[in-house]
């Protein structure tokens, strides 16, 4: 929920997803809101774009946007199962200063990130590794003389996924709930910090299109200073439209 | 050989059972079933969201194409495991090495040869991507059809598509 799966939309599919993420380690609540329009383009293309809106530099006011593109290059099925492998990169641009060196190509950072995504569904459970490496565009017209200066970032992350209930399938009607628990790294390759955060999640899906999501993430271990997402709630509401692209 | 006309359909098919995989939740089957639907030729999609199953009926009269089958399945992201159909043969008459020209489809069959379907005949498609990629390897052990690694041989001096079909 925090990270993307292996898996594609649906060819000529569209996705629209509104997120807000609240964060409580700053002084005082701040939070961020995200609209997001996806789009399947074939059964191994899929693109989104977001925008980023937050109160983080004072009122809420438009901070920027990203593009995202995902290829899955290999796809195993079996009965309910699957092994997915994908790439995918995004590109950035935020009108943010920088305050820390963590990299959050989702609303804090410009820059460029490109990574794998490696997906195994067992039956009810989904398991999905992601691996990437960003590097923030610095704007000495943003930096704010004694602030860190962003450079690169790894990231890894490892997430499961569980379909709770229902239990036994009666039709397309019946809400879907599954429960998340993910683990989210960074490690900075000038520094060597660190940090990995825990995030549990539940999600519900109703009349198998529209799919709500509420998770949180907390700091487990690190020692990157000043970043933002730690402590953080994520909601987001997703509908998808199936054929509705020519 | 003798080639029907198009519009005297020697050949239907009344419905299929066609397994998908890769999936287990019903948002993935709601997709499929969605892209199913697009096909002209489709009439119904029945979804077991437990088995994974979609139990398809095509619309009377209309040209029924497997691979359209086949392509939507996967445009949903996911895969065909298995497609089993009823077909409607009119004294359709499978040769010596198990192939049958019908309505312009080639069906070679995996296990009958030298004999005339009549009726309501259940066949499974064993071709590439009609299956799972381990059934596929082991079945092209045992096929001998010159057609079954890419699916098309050349018929009547015309490179074609090619069925294989096991009889039920």
């Amino acid at each position: 929920m925090f990270t993307e799966p292996a898996s594609n939309m649906p060819t000529k599919s569209i996705g629209v997803r509104l997120t807000n993420e609240g964060m409580f380690n700053n002084p005082g609540f701040v939070s961020r809101t995200i609209p997001e329009v996806m789009f399947g383009f074939n059964k191994n293309l899929m693109m989104h774009a977001q925008g980023f809106l937050s109160d983080m530099d004072g009122k809420y006011r438009l901070e920027g946007g990203s593009l995202y593109a995902k290829y899955r290059f290999l796809s195993l099925d079996e009965a309910h199962s699957h092994f997915r492998a994908a790439a995918f990169g995004r590109v950035s641009t935020s009108r943010r200063p920088t305050f820390t060196r963590d990299i959050n190509l989702e609303g804090d950072n410009s820059g460029a990130q490109g990574g794998l995504i490696f997906t195994q569904l067992l039956h009810k459970l989904a398991i999905s590794a992601t691996l990437g490496y960003a590097h923030a565009f610095n704007d000495s017209d943003k930096q704010i003389t004694g602030m860190p200066n962003p450079n690169n970032m790894f990231s890894y992350s490892l997430s499961s996924g569980y379909l709770v209930l229902p239990f036994v399938y009666k039709d397309y009607k019946e809400p879907n709930f599954n429960l998340y628990f993910e683990m989210l790294g960074k490690t900075d390759p000038s520094t060597g910090e660190s940090y990995l955060d825990l995030a549990p999640a539940v999600q519900v899906i109703l009349n198998s299109r529209t799919r709500i999501d509420l998770g949180y993430r907390f700091q487990a271990t690190g020692n990157m200073a000043n970043r933002y997402t730690k402590n953080m709630y994520l909601l987001r509401a997703e509908f998808n439209f199936f054929n509705a692209l020519k | 050989m003798l080639f029907f006309a198009v519009n005297v359909s020697a050949q239907q098919i009344s419905t299929a059972d066609l397994q998908v995989t890769g999936l287990t939740c019903s948002m993935c089957s709601n997709a499929t079933q969605k892209s199913l639907e697009t096909l002209g030729f489709i009439n119904s999609v029945k979804p077991d969201l437990n088995k994974n199953i979609f139990v398809l009926t095509f619309k009377k009269g209309a040209d029924i194409n497997i691979d359209l089958i086949r392509k939507k399945v996967q445009d949903a992201g996911f895969s065909v495991g298995g497609l089993t159909a009823d077909f409607t043969f009119n004294q359709v008459k499978v040769d010596e090495k198990g192939q049958a020209i019908v309505d312009g489809n080639v069906y070679r069959f995996v296990n009958a040869k030298n004999k005339t379907l009549n009726g309501t005949v259940k066949a499974s498609v064993v071709d590439k991507n009609f299956i799972s990629g381990s059934a596929f390897k082991k079945q092209s052990a045992t096929v001998n059809s010159d057609a079954y690694a890419n699916g098309t041989a050349v018929v009547n001096g015309k490179k074609t598509r090619v069925y294989h079909l096991v009889l039920s």
